[in-house]
């Protein structure tokens, strides 16, 4: 008996013992860096650190940067990177860009044959969904219930009120690329749980309907324009994204709302942001000083790094030829190129006359015609003569003879009358024998009829002044350019970086002989006055010789300044897209600043990414003006238009006339002004161009000059993986 | 060895005389004769003893002897390779004792979980295999020890690097995503197996010399016991012991070791490359060198090793002890690679109270310096330009580099690998200790019940310290690397129970009845003190876990008439990983044997010795989410500062919500075994036959889940099934046993069939599956492995290639399979997997007099491969690489395929990797006597990793992954061992 109450007892010891340790096993983190989130937001500070998980959602890949713990599972991380999914999809698509890795299925982008189960469009699906639920956790955990229920009040709680209407413009921001992108997506609020069910797929319109909703609800919520921090979302930015929701409106619902783009394009264009007076400084390692950018997804070296962003367009944008320390970063990836179809809209670069048009003195002067080798010894040949512009008898001109050892007498109009040089002794006998030059040159050539005496004289034009690089000091040398049949009076021209002030014409380094233009009126006069430049640019200057009168011309050229290509070693067509030689490169992104320091680290990038910027406003409200809108006038549109060519040319030659404002303007300008910007598949979606064969690109459709694809592609097929996860989603059309 | 040469014999006579001279003078006076019950041939040397003293003897040349002792003593007969014997004297005045030779294995204890059973009793799939069936020569880590021995058990290294990881699968693993590593229990002490921190492989720090048995338990009717963490099975290790009343010895092994570089990757030399450049990429020639230096050789080194092991066992006093001691010292084949490891063994097992009380404690102290090479200088050889000198006059440490025209790197640019190799100081201390304290406690007032009590403790720390200059091209950008790094680990266990026996021989049964208690604490902490040379970037990752496993366990053994034996398992696990709701799991198990040989009616048949069925069926779980400690937790995790963001003028700290699943529970895998054991001819011939077939449901999977639905795409939760199912064969043949030559042959066959039944919450026909495994080399984020529904796990997912008429592939042309006119992922198909569809393992030991001959080999046959180097390098693509713009080396394959890109997903580079490795062949000489007859020399001579048969051209055929990608090369080794017994 004892020995049973002995074992009882023994065991009833071990009973109690271990069921008091099955406590144990309610554990909750240690880590320092792990807090459940009953606990987090007891900390007041933890609502803005949330809040900037929800931003930091658009720039870096997780919780460690620039790679680690990622939000986004099945992809590489950097692939998965907000942004540079974003730019895949906006871009590779497109006639902006290509890229030339083998990383997994990306090629297929360009070719417009990608599939549902292409990993880079579940990175960007994915990534959507989760910027989406991180947004309702915080919406979820900022309601006024739960506010309540921790005793938040004061100032907190008011600043918690717009971290939470920037939680939903947030949100709203991701369900416009997701609709935008996917077309019918699968739908999930703050009212939905974190747990297994299926969520509802919306279709287009709903999602749209459902994205103006939030932004007109939430827009009276933000900050007023420009009085947010800088990297946080305000009234302009909400608006921003009405009137883009709204110019697309057509293609996303069928039904045009293109009244609304204008109102809500003029709210932004009137909020307080301003054109940056540069444009390359948009794209520089110091745009947070830009004024002109309405919502960043901000990237700093030291403290916001990763392998997307605008890190990836820096580095992959740097191969071939590229010195890399230009951009502000060790070295390059040899990734993007552009299209020659880009290229083309740049072409031919606008260029405007500024010295005077020069009105003839008299109808015609006398005129002593110079046959010879050079010509064809023809005797009336009416382009290689000497004119008396005193009708004095004496004859000036200048001759171009191409070859050493040229021959060549005067006559008037026939050989009836000639003039040749016997015994080579500076006088004219009828007759006599033909004149030689031993070089080849650019001559001037006087014959004075009075006494049958003739100068030549070799020579070569430069132009110098006040104006020029070395100011009065030395010429800045001109080219002959001959004219094509060799004996017809060519030009000397020089294309030169000028600043305000004066120049001439000069010959053979001397003041011998000088033109200047006495009277500004275009026709030159020897040592006349000082022509004057009235301000800096580029300019190609011509000299007319030939025979009196002697003219010239100079035009000030005005290049669009938003064509920022490297072409050394590169070739404007692309053979083979994985050579990085094979295209132009875009020389836009940089990480140096405005001033032109390199940014805080040669690896990770400072520059921030323009999500909205000033200038997509204005073209935005032209378009809907060009496309009917009300509210707004095709006047306006035009300066508006015109205000962004302005600054792409530095000055107004670039600018357009009412009548050039066409839709199709409109779609290669939003190429010029944003090209690399994550707007160009929208556009061409948005004006039929993006799969139909109405325009085609090098390689779209998987066709070197570039085919048609089928309409399906406009918008991307929803992943496999997340149709087989949830039961209620259907396939988008074509897939 | 049954038989002793002369000289042994002679010394062992006069250690009886000496031993027996000393002895005091006893009441009575015994004398006998030792024989091998097997084949009743004398037996000289054996070791008798007096229980719990130190009084003795041992057998002279005839095997007989003679010793004076008190009438109530206790005799112990001990002889190696033999089943130790105790023998009450008694009225007994002459022995004649007939020791059973341990190698029939029947009677043998092998240890199961909380207990141990004999050989011949046990009801599951286990497989014991002890020191004399280990493999031989350079074995750095324990897990080589038994590579090939064991039907069901493939271990298979990461590569040739000093002390490198192993990867053990018992019968396939039965998880996707949570671990599929088996179970390992040190001396009744279940270790994190998880990877340690400085050391290449955990089990790495424990000297193989310590190892006494390793214990396979496979089927669930054996795991059950383990519960929660037995899905993958079971490996239990037990150590050397001191033994109650062995006189005192002395052991010392070593060896030296020469390793030899194998076979290297065929690529371009600097004339060949010269030549395709100027073919290639005329224009790009400015961009060649004159030198023509092979990367690889410059990389490589043949390389020593040695090994010393002291060991002293015996007993003092009352007290059994063991000690030991052992140092190792390894080069690795890459430049730079080093290992040290110094480590302590003791062993204490005293029994008190009249041996009612046993105590066995054991410690183990290892202390492993780890210099590691950069792995990444063995792709880099493979890729750099052989036109270029392996030194230059440079700022980058002297070392040629790609430079821009301006001096600075080329970025993309391949490093040189000697400076990726000799400008990096990786180097980690480790320290780990192993401790057990297990008390088993015979009740005096109830002997039939036994009380366990086991406290364990398990510690690994780790200082790590990684050093990069500035100047060094490695990382130049950031300035170069002075990282520290330290590890914690602890575990702590206590397990309890209680053991009832009972023969009831009027109903010829036994009862065997134990029920327990276990609680085990891990806990790891990780401190990263990342920043540059100059200190401008420092970074600070400071990560600590903890999780708890309680269990409830018990077991009961039936036997009746000895020959009909049933076991019940049954453990309530619970881990702090799920939530109180879901945490508990009941896991049962059942299993039945039945000795057909023991039946009446086959008694008398003398060929047969052995003939046992087993049937065993249970539940077994998975709780080891590697990483994951608070799955079903709503948790927020702070950035570090390098995801900061900007508001304004500040840069703010995020804190981001993580994904969970609330319910998240138990992997589940019902196991169903069936055996048949046989020996034939005194187990002459002997071996086993298995089938299984292992169900596992409710996967701890790592899936996408319906966007929006939770926190992040992917959720650990329990979703999908799948299953293996597999024979396992066993044969034993002993040709020859005589005196001075004896030859045993054994083999095994292992076939596994893995199959995944379910992926998704529901079933989508159209569901491709889940892209799984490496990474592949070239490109970022391909991966070319599938979990997919209704194929093994890891399968190949590839494009059908389509050849020309000269069965060229032809680049860029795939079959558009399914007919649509694109060629997408629709139409890549299942092709193959890495897993060998059978596994063979053969052995043998030949003994003739002095010689001892042993070898062992495995074969995996149906095994695939993905020839990733040459996926990646054999294009001429490689060769000028604009956005450096530098030069690459490329191998010769090119011109089997003539491909200018890669065609990674092609099946053209799935290659069949059936092999047939020589893992070692080992020959040992008994030299005998040294000495002045005090010690016993044995000298021997082995070649690890000898020969290997494949038809597959890459340089090694074993890679676990499947992924043929910069593999570290498996050197052979040429080991001398020494073995001195005083």
């Amino acid at each position: 008996m004892k020995r049973i109450l002995n074992i009882t007892l023994f065991i009833a010891g071990i009973v109690l013992f271990t069921a008091s340790c099955t406590k144990d096993l309610n554990t909750v983190p240690i880590d320092p860096d792990q807090i459940t989130s009953a606990a987090v937001y007891e900390d007041p500070a933890s609502y803005k650190m949330v809040l900037a998980k929800l931003y930091s959602g658009l720039s870096v890949t997780g919780q460690q940067g620039a790679a680690g713990n990622p939000d986004v599972e099945g992809i590489d991380e950097g692939f998965g990177e907000y942004l540079r999914a974003y730019w895949y999809h906006q871009e590779l698509t497109t006639d902006e860009a290509v890229l030339g890795w083998n990383d997994q299925t990306i090629k297929d982008f360009h070719w417009q044959k990608w599939g549902t189960s292409d990993v880079f469009v579940a990175a960007m699906y994915y990534r959507i969904f989760a910027q989406i639920s991180f947004c309702n956790e915080y919406i979820r955990e900022t309601s006024d219930a739960k506010l309540d229920e921790r005793g938040v009040t004061g100032t907190l709680r008011t600043d918690i009120g717009f971290y939470r209407a920037e939680a939903r413009f947030l949100r709203a921001l991701s369900y416009y690329h997701a609709l935008d992108l996917f077309g019918s997506t699968p739908f999930v609020t703050e009212n939905d749980g974190v747990g297994k069910f299926f969520p509802v797929q919306k279709s287009r319109a709903e999602l749209f309907n459902y994205v103006e909703s939030e932004l007109l609800a939430i827009e009276p919520l933000l900050k007023d324009a420009k009085t947010n921090e800088y990297g946080r979302a305000d009234k302009a930015a909400a608006d921003f994204l009405l009137a883009k929701l709204y110019l697309n409106a057509e293609v996303y619902t069928g039904t045009a709302k293109y009244t609304e783009c204008i109102t809500y394009a003029n709210k932004v264009i009137n909020s307080g942001y301003i054109l940056d007076p540069s444009y390359e400084n948009i794209f520089k390692a110091d745009n947070n000083n830009s004024p002109e950018i309405i919502f960043p997804v901000t990237f700093d070296g030291l403290r916001t790094r990763t392998w997307g962003g605008t890190t990836f367009i820096v580095h992959a944008a740097i191969g071939g030829s590229m010195p890399p320390a230009d951009f502000g970063v060790a070295g390059g990836w040899g990734g993007i190129r552009t299209t020659s179809a880009l290229i083309d809209k740049f072409a031919g670069s606008v260029s405007k006359r500024i010295s005077p048009i020069p009105h003839p003195r008299k109808a015609a002067y006398p005129l002593l015609n110079c046959p010879g080798s050079y010509q064809g010894w023809d005797p009336a040949k009416e382009t290689t003569v000497l004119a008396s512009v005193n009708g004095d008898g004496r004859y000036e001109g200048y001759l171009y003879f191409a070859d050493g050892g040229t021959q060549f007498k005067f006559a008037k109009g026939s050989w009836d009358h000639n003039w040749g040089d016997d015994g080579g002794d500076g006088t004219l006998e009828p007759n006599g024998a033909n004149i030689q030059v031993a070089d080849a040159g650019y001559y001037k050539v006087n014959v004075d009829t009075n006494t049958f005496t003739y100068t030549i004289m070799k020579t070569d034009w430069g132009v110098i002044g006040s104006a020029t690089a070395d100011g009065w000091n030395s010429d800045q040398n001109m080219t002959y350019v001959p004219n094509a049949d060799n004996n017809q009076a060519g030009v000397w021209t020089a294309t030169l970086s000028l600043t305000a002030g004066e120049i001439k014409f000069r010959a053979n380094d001397g003041w011998d002989l000088n033109y200047g233009d006495n009277g500004n009126n275009g026709i030159l006069d020897g040592g006349g006055d000082d022509i004057p430049i009235p301000e800096a640019g580029d300019y190609v200057i011509t000299l007319k010789l030939g025979a009196p009168d002697y003219t010239y011309t100079i035009e000030r050229l005005s290049i669009d300044g938003r064509a920022m290509f490297w072409t050394a070693g590169q070739t404007l067509e692309i053979n083979d897209i994985a050579s990085f030689t094979d295209g132009y490169a875009v020389t836009k992104w940089k990480n140096v600043t405005s001033t032109g320091a390199a940014g805080s680290d040669n690896t990770y990038v400072d520059t921030d990414f323009p999500m909205f910027r000033l200038a997509d406003a204005y073209l935005m409200y032209a378009e809907a003006v060009l496309r009917g809108g009300s509210g707004g006038d095709a006047g306006t549109a035009l300066t508006l238009v015109n205000a962004l060519r302005t600054r792409a040319y530095g000055d107004t030659h670039g600018n357009i006339a009412a009548s050039d404002l066409t839709l199709n303007f409109i779609l290669d300008e939003r190429a010029r002004e944003l090209y690399w910007e994550c707007t160009r598949r929208t556009d061409l979606v948005r004006f039929g161009q993006f799969t139909n064969g109405d325009y085609v690109w090098p390689w779209k459709g998987y066709v070197k000059e570039g085919a048609a694809t089928d309409a399906h592609y406009n918008i991307f097929p929803l992943p496999s993986s997340d149709v087989s996860a949830n039961p209620n989603l259907t396939q988008n059309p074509g897939y | 060895m049954k038989k002793q040469t002369k000289l042994l014999r002679v010394l062992l006579l006069l250690l009886s005389w000496a031993v027996t001279s000393f002895a005091i003078a006893q009441d009575v006076k015994i004398t006998g004769r030792v024989t091998d019950a097997s084949d009743n041939s004398t037996l000289p040397g054996v070791s008798i003893v007096v229980k719990g003293t130190t009084t003795g003897t041992v057998t002279d040349l005839d095997g007989k002897f003679a010793l004076t002792v008190k009438p109530d003593a206790t005799l112990v007969f001990s002889f190696i390779g033999y089943t130790t014997q105790e023998v009450v004297v008694g009225a007994q005045r002459a022995l004649n004792i007939a020791l059973q030779p341990a190698v029939t294995g029947l009677s043998e204890v092998v240890v199961i979980g909380y207990g141990q059973v004999k050989k011949g009793d046990a009801t599951g799939a286990v497989a014991a295999i002890n020191t004399k069936d280990f493999n031989k020569g350079a074995i750095v880590s324990p897990q080589q020890l038994m590579v090939g021995k064991v039907a069901g058990v493939t271990v298979t290294t990461s590569g040739g690097a000093p002390g490198g990881s192993a990867t053990i699968r018992i019968r396939g693993g039965a998880s996707l995503n949570a671990s599929d590593d088996p179970l390992i229990v040190i001396d009744g002490v279940p270790v994190d197996n998880s990877s340690i921190s400085g050391v290449r492989s955990p089990l790495s720090m424990i000297n193989p010399n310590d190892i006494e048995t390793f214990t396979v338990l496979k089927d669930a009717s054996a795991t059950a016991i383990f519960g929660s963490r037995a899905s993958n099975g079971v490996i239990m290790i037990t150590t050397k012991k001191g033994k109650a009343g062995e006189k005192m010895h002395v052991e010392y092994n070593g060896n030296l070791s020469y390793y030899a570089i194998p076979k290297t990757v065929d690529v371009l030399d600097g004339a060949e490359f010269t030549a395709l450049i100027n073919e290639k990429f005329p224009d790009r020639v400015n961009l060649l060198g004159t030198a023509n230096t092979d990367w690889q050789k410059e990389i490589y080194q043949n390389a020593f090793s040695t090994d010393h092991n002291l060991s002293v066992t015996g007993q003092f006093k009352t007290m059994p002890y063991r000690v030991s001691a052992g140092y190792m010292w390894q080069d690795g084949i890459l430049k730079t690679d080093n290992m040290k490891r110094t480590s302590l063994g003791l062993n204490l097992n005293p029994s008190f109270l009249d041996d009612h009380l046993k105590v066995n404690m054991n410690g183990k102290w290892m202390f492993v310096n780890n210099r590691f090479a950069d792995n990444g200088a063995i792709n880099q050889a493979i890729q750099f330009d052989p036109t270029k000198p392996v030194t230059a006059d440079n700022e980058y440490g002297g070392y040629w580099a790609w430079l821009q025209e301006d001096g600075n790197l080329v970025d993309q640019a391949t490093r040189n690998p000697v400076s990726t190799l000799m400008l990096k100081d990786d180097l980690a201390d480790a320290l780990r200790f192993i401790g057990n304290a297990q008390f088993d406690y015979k009740f005096h007032f109830l002997p039939d019940l036994r009380a366990n009590l086991n406290i364990g403790y398990d510690y690994s720390g780790t200082d790590g310290t990684v050093f990069v200059p500035k100047y060094s091209s490695l990382n130049f950008n950031a300035g170069g690397v002075d990282n520290l790094y330290n590890q914690k680990k602890e575990n702590t266990l206590l397990d309890f129970y209680l053991n009832y026996v009972k023969d009831v021989k009027s109903i010829a049964s036994k009862f065997d009845l134990m029920g327990g208690y276990s609680w085990q604490h891990f806990y790891i902490e990780n401190n990263t003190f990342a920043d540059n040379v100059d200190h401008t970037l420092p970074n600070t990752i400071i990560d600590k876990n903890e999780y708890y496993l309680i269990s409830f366990f018990g077991r009961f053994n039936y036997t009746l008439l000895d020959r009909y034996l049933l076991t019940f398992t049954l453990r309530d696990d619970g881990s702090s990983r799920f939530s109180p709701d879901t945490r508990w799991g009941l896991f049962p198990a059942a299993a039945l044997a039945w000795k057909i040989n023991d039946e009446p009616f086959l008694r008398n048949i003398k060929a047969l010795s052995q003939l046992k069925l087993r049937v065993g069926w249970g539940i077994t779980g998975q709780q080891d989410i590697s990483t994951n400690y608070y799955p079903y937790l709503p948790i927020y995790t702070l950035g570090d500062q390098f995801t900061n963001y900007q508001f304004g003028n500040t840069f703010y700290y995020t804190y981001r919500p993580e994904e969970y699943d609330a319910n998240i529970k138990w992997e589940e895998t019902e196991t169903r075994n069936i055996g048949l054991d046989f020996g034939f001819f005194d187990d002459r011939i002997s071996g086993s036959v298995e089938y299984y077939e292992r169900y596992t449901k409710d996967l701890i999977s790592r899936i996408p889940v319906p966007a929006g639905t939770n926190l992040s795409n992917y959720v650990t939760t329990n979703i999908g099934s799948m299953e293996n199912k597999g024979w396992e064969f066993n044969l034993l043949i002993r040709p020859v046993v005589k005196e001075n030559f004896s030859w045993e042959i054994g083999g095994n066959l292992t076939l596994n069939t893995n199959k995944i039944t379910k992926l998704l919450a529901y079933d989508d026909p159209s569901f491709l599956g889940i892209r799984t495994g490496d990474d592949i080399a070239g490109g970022v984020g391909n991966k070319i492995q599938m979990f997919s529904v209704g194929y093994p796990k890891y399968s190949f997912f590839v494009y059908h290639q389509v050849y020309d008429q000269n069965g060229m592939p032809i680049e860029g042309l795939f079959v558009d399979s399914n007919g649509d006119g694109k060629i997408d992922d629709s139409d890549r198909y299942h092709f193959k997997s890495p897993d060998a569809q059978y596994i063979i393992g053969i052995s043998s030991k030949l003994s003739y007099k002095k010689f001892d001959l042993s070898f062992s080999g495995r074969a995996n046959i149906g095994n695939y491969m993905f020839d990733n180097v040459n996926a990646e390098n054999g294009v001429y693509e490689r060769l000028y690489r604009p956005e450096g713009p530098y030069l690459a080396n490329i191998v010769p394959a090119v011109y089997d395929v003539d491909f200018t890109s890669p065609q990674y997903l092609s099946d053209y580079y799935i290659k069949n990797a059936s092999f047939f490795k020589m893992d070692y062949i080992a020959l040992s000489y008994l030299v005998g006597n040294l000495y002045k007859n005090t010690a016993n020399l044995r000298l021997s001579f082995t070649v690890n990793n000898a020969f290997t048969i494949t038809k597959y051209e890459g340089i090694d055929p074993e890679i676990f992954s499947g992924i043929d990608n910069r593999v570290y090369p498996r050197p052979r080794v040429f080991a001398l061992g020494v073995n001195v017994l005083f």
